[in-house]
Parts: C-alpha cells; sequence; structure tokens
C-alpha cells in the first residue's frame, strides 16, 4: 500500500511517501509561514522521488492538530482537495501522537511522555503517553506549570516545546525529539490507525475557539 | 472550455462551474451570516474554520450539479486575494490539490477581477467600460481596458460603502448585514427629516469617503437620543439617500472621464454587494442616463460574493494563455491597477 502524508500543523512543511515497511521519498523544511506556497510542490517533488503518479497513491495521511491553525487549515484542507479529486481515503493522526511515535524506546523507559507543542502563545499543546506509547489523555491547551503537574514520576518531555515545560520541571528529561512532526513516522502511523480503525477523519483539532476580534472592532 | 471556480475571501464559501459560452452550470454559496451576526461583522478566525469545514462538500455539489467531473475540467481557478487571508489560503489549498490530483492547470484569480468581469459573464459585454465596485470591503471606480487591464479612476479614502451601511445599522440598532437592514428600515422613513452631508460631492476627482457621513450620522443619533422606530427610518432614509447621491456624483464625474478617453458606446457596470440597494441603482441609472452612458447591473447572485464570477474570470484568464504555478502566494491585499497611488485611510481596500 502507497501512502503519501504530510505535516503543515507546526513551524515546518513535510510529505513522505511509504510503500508499506519501505521509504521511497522524505521531504521537510522548517517555515513559521508559506506552507500554502510550499506544500504542494513538495508532495510533487516527493511523488516524483518515489518514480509514482497519482493514480499509485492508496492512503492520504495528515496531521489533524492540534498546532497552528492557519498551519492545520493548509493542510486539511490539501487532503481534503486531494481526497475529493483522487477518490482517496484519509487517515488523519493527532500531531502529538505523531511526534510521540517518533520518540526512541530507550528514551521512554520508566518514564511518562508529555509531547508539547508551541503554538506561539501563553500556553501550550500537550498530550501524555505512557512509555508504551498508550495516551494517557487527549490532547489539550495548558499553561507550562499545569504541563509540569501531568506526571509526577519520572517525565521525559517531547516536541518543539520541550523546552518551555523543562524550564518549569527542571527534573524532566528533555527527548532527542524536539521538531515538528516526521513525515515518514506520520505516513507509517497513518497506514496503521488506517488498517485497525483508529483513524481520525480530516477535521482540525483547534482546541481553543476563535478569537473574536473583529477586523474593526469600533464604529 | 470549462472551468471549476472557488471563493473564500470573505463570508462566503462558493463553488461554481462555468463554460465559455457564458452558461454557469452550477453555482453553489453558503453564506455564514448566522455565524457571524452575533458579533456585528464578519470574524477573520469564524470564517476560515467555516471555509474548511464545508468546502469540500461545496465542490462536490458543484460538480454533481452540473454533470461535470474533473477530468472534463480545462482549469481550477481560486480567489487568491484580496481579502481575509485565513479563508483565502483555505480555497487557494484545495484548488491547487485538486488542480494538481486532476492535471489541470490552477488560475488564481484577483477577487475584484471576478467582480469586474461579472458583466461579461452576464451580458456579454465588451470591452472598455466603466465600472463602479460598490461592496463590504471595496468602493473605487476603474475602466476595464481588457482582462487584468485597468485604470482605477477614483476610490474610496476611508471606509467603503458597505462599511458604511454595516456602521450605520449598528448605530440604529438595525441588524447584520446593514445593507438590507438600512434599506428595510428606510422605506418607512422620511428623507427630507434629517440633512446629511453628501461626502466630496461637487469636488474635483471620482473619489470617495464615507467616514464623514457615519460621523454625522453618530452625532445625529446621540442628539436624539432614545430612538423611536419612526426616528430610525428617518435616518436611514437620509443616510441611505447621502450615499445614493454622492456615489451618483463620483460616478458623473468618472463617465464623464470615460467618455473623454473612449469613443464608442459608454456603459457602466454596477457591482458588488451594495448594488443590491434599490435607490442605489435608481440613482445610477437617473446619473448614467444624463451622461449618456447605458447602466448594466449584473444580477444580484452575480453581484454578492459568488464562485461563478471567479470561474469566469479565471476562464477568460486562462483562454489568454494565462495560469499560476502552485507556488503561488496568496495576497490580503491586491490592487486592479498597481500603478494608482495607494489611499491610505483606506488600508488594503486601495
Amino acid at each position: 500500500m502507497n501512502v503519501l502524508a504530510f505535516d503543515c500543523s507546526t513551524q515546518s512543511c513535510s510529505a513522505a511517501i511509504v510503500a508499506g515497511d519501505r521509504l521511497l521519498a522524505r521531504r521537510s523544511a522548517l517555515m513559521a509561514r508559506g506552507q500554502s506556497e510550499a506544500l504542494m510542490p513538495m508532495v510533487l517533488a516527493v511523488l516524483a522521488e518515489a518514480g509514482l503518479g497519482w493514480p499509485d497513491i492508496d492512503l492520504l495521511g495528515v496531521t489533524v492538530g492540534p498546532g497552528t491553525f492557519t498551519g492545520l487549515r493548509i493542510g486539511l484542507a490539501a487532503v481534503r482537495g486531494m481526497a475529493l479529486a483522487g477518490g482517496l481515503p484519509v487517515a488523519g493522526v493527532t500531531t502529538p501522537e505523531t511526534i510521540a511515535h517518533a520518540v526512541p524506546k530507550d528514551e521512554r523507559r520508566g518514564r511518562t511522555l508529555v509531547v508539547a507543542i508551541d503554538g506561539k502563545r501563553a500556553d501550550l499543546f500537550v498530550q501524555p503517553f505512557a512509555d508504551d506509547l498508550t495516551p494517557l489523555g487527549p490532547p489539550m491547551a495548558l499553561m507550562p506549570a499545569a504541563v509540569a503537574d501531568l506526571a509526577a514520576g519520572p517525565l521525559l518531555v517531547a516536541g518543539d516545546g520541550a523546552g518551555r515545560v523543562a524550564a518549569v520541571r527542571p527534573d524532566a528529561t528533555l527527548s532527542s525529539i524536539q521538531g515538528p512532526p516526521d513525515p515518514e513516522v506520520l505516513a507509517r502511523l497513518a497506514l496503521r490507525r488506517y488498517l485497525d480503525g483508529g483513524a481520525l477523519p480530516p477535521v482540525p483539532l483547534y482546541l481553543r475557539p476563535p478569537d473574536v476580534t473583529l477586523p474593526e472592532a469600533r464604529v | 472550455m470549462l472551468v471549476l471556480g472557488i471563493e473564500t475571501s470573505c463570508d462566503e464559501t462558493a463553488a461554481a462551474v462555468v463554460r465559455d459560452d457564458r452558461t454557469i452550470l452550477a453555482d453553489v454559496v453558503l453564506s455564514q451570516l448566522d455565524e457571524h451576526r452575533p458579533f456585528g461583522g464578519v470574524v477573520p478566525e469564524i470564517a476560515a474554520r467555516a471555509h474548511l469545514d464545508h468546502l469540500d462538500r461545496l465542490v462536490a455539489e458543484a460538480l454533481r450539479r452540473s454533470a461535470v467531473d474533473l477530468a472534463a475540467l480545462d482549469a481550477v481557478a481560486a480567489t487568491a486575494g484580496p481579502g481575509l487571508i485565513g479563508g483565502i489560503m483555505v480555497g487557494v489549498t484545495t484548488a491547487k490539490a485538486i488542480a494538481a490530483v486532476a492535471g489541470k492547470p490552477f488560475v488564481a484569480v484577483n477577487h475584484l477581477e471576478g467582480h469586474a468581469l461579472s458583466a461579461r459573464l452576464s451580458h456579454g459585454l465588451e470591452f472598455p467600460y466603466l465600472l463602479l465596485l460598490v461592496s463590504g470591503g471595496h468602493c473605487q471606480l476603474l475602466t476595464v481596458e481588457g482582462v487584468g487591464r485597468y485604470r482605477r479612476l477614483g476610490a474610496t479614502i476611508d471606509d467603503a460603502a458597505g462599511e458604511a451601511f454595516d456602521k450605520v445599522a449598528k448605530m440604529l440598532d438595525l441588524g447584520y448585514p446593514g445593507g438590507p437592514a438600512v434599506q428595510r428600515a428606510a422605506a418607512a422613513g422620511d428623507t427630507g427629516r434629517f440633512a446629511l452631508p453628501r461626502p466630496m460631492k461637487g469636488r474635483p476627482g471620482c473619489d470617495f469617503s464615507f467616514s464623514g457621513l457615519k460621523n454625522a450620522v453618530r452625532l445625529l443619533v446621540a442628539e436624539l437620543g432614545t430612538l423611536s422606530d419612526q426616528d430610525k427610518a428617518d435616518v436611514a432614509a437620509a443616510f441611505q439617500l447621502a450615499v445614493a447621491e454622492s456615489v451618483a456624483d463620483r460616478s458623473g464625474r468618472a463617465m464623464g472621464e470615460f467618455a473623454r478617453d473612449y469613443a464608442g458606446p459608454a456603459h457602466l457596470v454596477v457591482a458588488g454587494g451594495v448594488a443590491a440597494n434599490t435607490l442605489l441603482r435608481q440613482t445610477l441609472a437617473a446619473k448614467a442616463a444624463d451622461c449618456g452612458f447605458t447602466l448594466v447591473a449584473p444580477p444580484l447572485a452575480l453581484c454578492t460574493d459568488n464562485a461563478a464570477m471567479i470561474a469566469w474570470a479565471g476562464l477568460e484568464r486562462f483562454r489568454l494563455g494565462q495560469s499560476d504555478g502552485l507556488d503561488f502566494a496568496a495576497r490580503p491585499r491586491w490592487p486592479l491597477d498597481p500603478g494608482a497611488k495607494r489611499l491610505r485611510g483606506a488600508g488594503v481596500k486601495a
């Protein structure tokens, strides 16, 4: 099964294609903005590198957040447009779960893993996992101090917000994974979730209500 | 030639399919009015979320209604600016994805060009013509010389006409959106009870201004204190007449300029949501007749935001050999006439 997966949900844009267990192509670029310009050329580049055309793709994988609102919408608008045009199924995976699955086993052993994503606000998007990657709760938006209370025992923090958690929990161990989701991990996880029925629909997980600031508030 | 169009630049999510013989095969519009009404204006984040929630379904519906499959399309067009960037990105990204998978060219459309060319879709109008674009976000007069060829004669130096309607409706507690609300209230009003200024009337040039008029209404409302329904109706009627006369005066000057520059039949096209105002249309029709112009008003469904005009503008560009790369960057500000002077007070509008 050929899986094309991509992520724009944090401060990067990335895409990968896996054929079953085999990685065929993978690209990623860090960017705070510009995913709407970068994503489709990157997707076409991984298709070309994999030597595949659209009819060869069997499944689309995408991160559904939480993450930056605009980035989330770019990834999800793209996947929904592709699904419509190609008649393809979509497997959504949360952004913290994708990051968690990149954390090496030996780092996780005996520790609670908290993935923290910096949405460039006061709070962080976080999700706790057991050392075997079983989620210990849903993704949440929490202040760093509250994140510190998520685990009483040994704590491992990953994701681009890991440093902000470690600042209030000096005993926490920093994971080697402190960047954006890895598109290869995403593609493999999307396939697994598609097959085990745990895939999410391509619907954004914002976790925050919209900011209601009018374009011009005063009359 | 068949083109799919997508519009997501403000608070309407829309998809349409048009053919080069000017047939609209499908035109699906979902208004987000109910989602924004409690805030008395369009909330960008609410709009962006709603566009993502509904756009793919609306595109599928437009294709189904037009009985066209993607393989039969010649191009995929989407509004790429100007407007609220969060929503525009949803539409542009969706269009790029569909275009990439279907192997079709992507055409990035200037929303204002959609309005500008809509009279060619509805009426088959030939170039050149004079365009008055009046909406919630824009108020300008342009000569339309060809696809991509515009010359701005005038624009608002502060608020757009539609904005003024929304704000006055808010002051009078008439509800949202303001255009239809003010028109409804004004129907029972006496235009002669209150004297309001006619902004810019008689001044050289073709620029507009509505902020002084808006302030005059604010002062009047403060002076009246508690407003009866009749007070509201009379204020609404006076305001609506002032806008119509001011816009007609500015348009009259533009018609004069146009007539000096171009011989032959002269048409004034009125487009944008505020073109739905009956008094404005009547006043403009009379002014156009005085100036030897024919007023062309596309049907209302093509005046308010819609995707048929976007598909059509995309089609007009595509048949001239123009299309855009999948790396096209959406443009929150995208004037039709890049050579025209930036009018500071108008923000992104001009």
